[in-house]
């Protein structure tokens, strides 16, 4: 049992930036998907993980299982942070839908398959997507694919490079990034100039 | 505007994974068609995270903080998923349909189209669950003759207007109908597309499978 003096010496040592502040813990999964710092990763963990935990051993009235999704859901932070979107919505939320991903398909894979839904068909949370086709950048699609071809020529080659592979090869930014050994936020910049310089010059010659 | 909706109870279940495979599918694309939901839907998700991470909570004991960071950071990239195979649109007599993206999301499982008796089609979505999921489509001024559901029955608008004796149902709008309500869904001036499950109860899938789809059940022998 934890007395009351315990619970006001834990109160008044705390420092004054909480990992359950919310634009603390946006900021941690920003340092994590920029620079994968690790003091990050620990004090974000060290917030989330044990509550996980609790939450996890009332669902599945198992420690082991619980103990396995709390490590896949923070592995999953661990590795895209870069997925995280502060204006959707804050850092505990993206958490929770991360662990109720995988909580979903634990479930279904011990049920033996009762159906073939997986958690990425019904909340793509952790699918690697084209940001920049849904922001301000915004192509039609078939309009995209129509005229890329044509006005891709005229893009500097790094950018021609990156807009190939995602557009025409199918890759995904991470598989980019890996493929060029370049970090994932060049990928993500050059994309978007190119999307940029594509929308100009489609619209110039509409 | 949407006018029917999933009730909270449909959201909260469908945030937490807890509906029917077919249900899910079924709110879900609900959602992909409705602002308002979307923004329900992000309300209950933040109440719920609040409730999760929001307390105070000690280490738990058997919660070895330094191994499980350890593994983490040794652990390699998780399998990218990749951009998904999406099936932006739906073919029938050179009609051509949007999908919502929980379905074009799930393209690959919509099986041919079938012509049902009179000026309607039908075709299944393959969900693995033994649940009867099925794109509706029906033609101008065609008309279900009245009858009634075993289990309850739930149809989304994917795009169209239908009628029946209560009300007229467009993009979006989301009916549930239980065994206790009769109804003679028709269209009249425009064509209708809708996403339709029936539960019916386990113990009657052999025998009465011609009962497991929506519409059809008074036309298929």
């Amino acid at each position: 049992m934890r007395s009351v003096s315990d619970a006001i010496i834990e109160r008044t040592s705390m420092p004054p930036m909480q990992a359950d502040n919310p634009e603390h813990a946006a900021e941690l999964l920003a340092r994590i998907a920029s620079e994968k710092s690790r003091a990050a990763f620990a004090e974000l963990f060290r917030h989330f993980a044990p509550r996980l935990q609790a939450y996890a051993t009332r669902q599945f009235g198992n420690e082991q299982t619980a103990m396995d999704l709390v490590q896949e859901t923070m592995a999953n932070v661990w590795h895209k942070a870069h997925l995280f979107k502060a204006d959707r919505g804050s850092a505990a939320t993206w958490i929770f839908t991360i662990a109720r991903n995988i909580r979903f398909d634990f479930l279904r894979k011990n049920k033996h398959r009762q159906h073939d839904l997986s958690a990425d068909d019904l909340w793509p949370i952790l699918a690697e997507e084209n940001e920049s086709l849904d922001d301000d950048y915004a192509l039609d699609n078939d309009l995209l694919m129509q005229q890329l071809a044509v006005y891709t020529e005229s893009l500097p080659k790094a950018q021609r490079i990156v807009i190939q592979l995602i557009y025409i090869e199918g890759k995904s930014q991470q598989e980019v990034a890996d493929a060029l050994d370049i970090p994932l936020g060049t990928v993500k910049s050059r994309t978007r100039l190119a999307l940029q310089k594509l929308k100009e010059l489609i619209q110039h010659h509409d | 505007m949407i006018k029917f909706h999933p009730s909270e109870q449909h959201l909260v279940h469908y945030m937490l994974g807890e509906l029917s495979p077919a249900m899910l599918m079924m709110v879900g694309s609900h959602i992909d068609l409705c602002p308002h939901c979307q923004h329900h839907l992000r309300d209950v998700e933040e109440q719920f995270a609040m409730k999760i991470f929001g307390q105070r909570q000690m280490p738990l004991p058997d919660l070895d903080e330094e191994t499980m960071l350890n593994a983490i950071f040794q652990s390699t990239s998780a399998p990218v998923v990749p951009i998904l195979e999406m099936r932006d649109y739906l073919n029938l007599e050179g009609k051509r349909f949007k999908l919502p993206a929980t379905l074009a999301r799930n393209g690959e499982r919509i099986g041919p189209w079938s012509r049902m008796l009179g000026k309607m089609w039908r075709a299944p979505i393959e969900i693995g669950s033994g649940e009867t999921l099925n794109f509706i489509y029906m033609e101008q001024g065609a008309q279900v003759p009245e009858h009634t559901h075993r289990g309850s029955e739930a149809t989304l608008v994917v795009n169209g207007v239908f009628n029946d004796e209560v009300d007229e149902y467009r993009d979006g709008d989301f009916v549930l109908l239980d065994g206790h309500h009769k109804h003679t869904p028709q269209t009249h001036h425009h064509d209708c597309l809708t996403l339709a499950t029936i539960d019916a109860p386990m113990q009657f899938t052999s025998g009465l499978s011609r009962l497991l789809n929506p519409f059809s059940s008074l036309f298929l022998k």
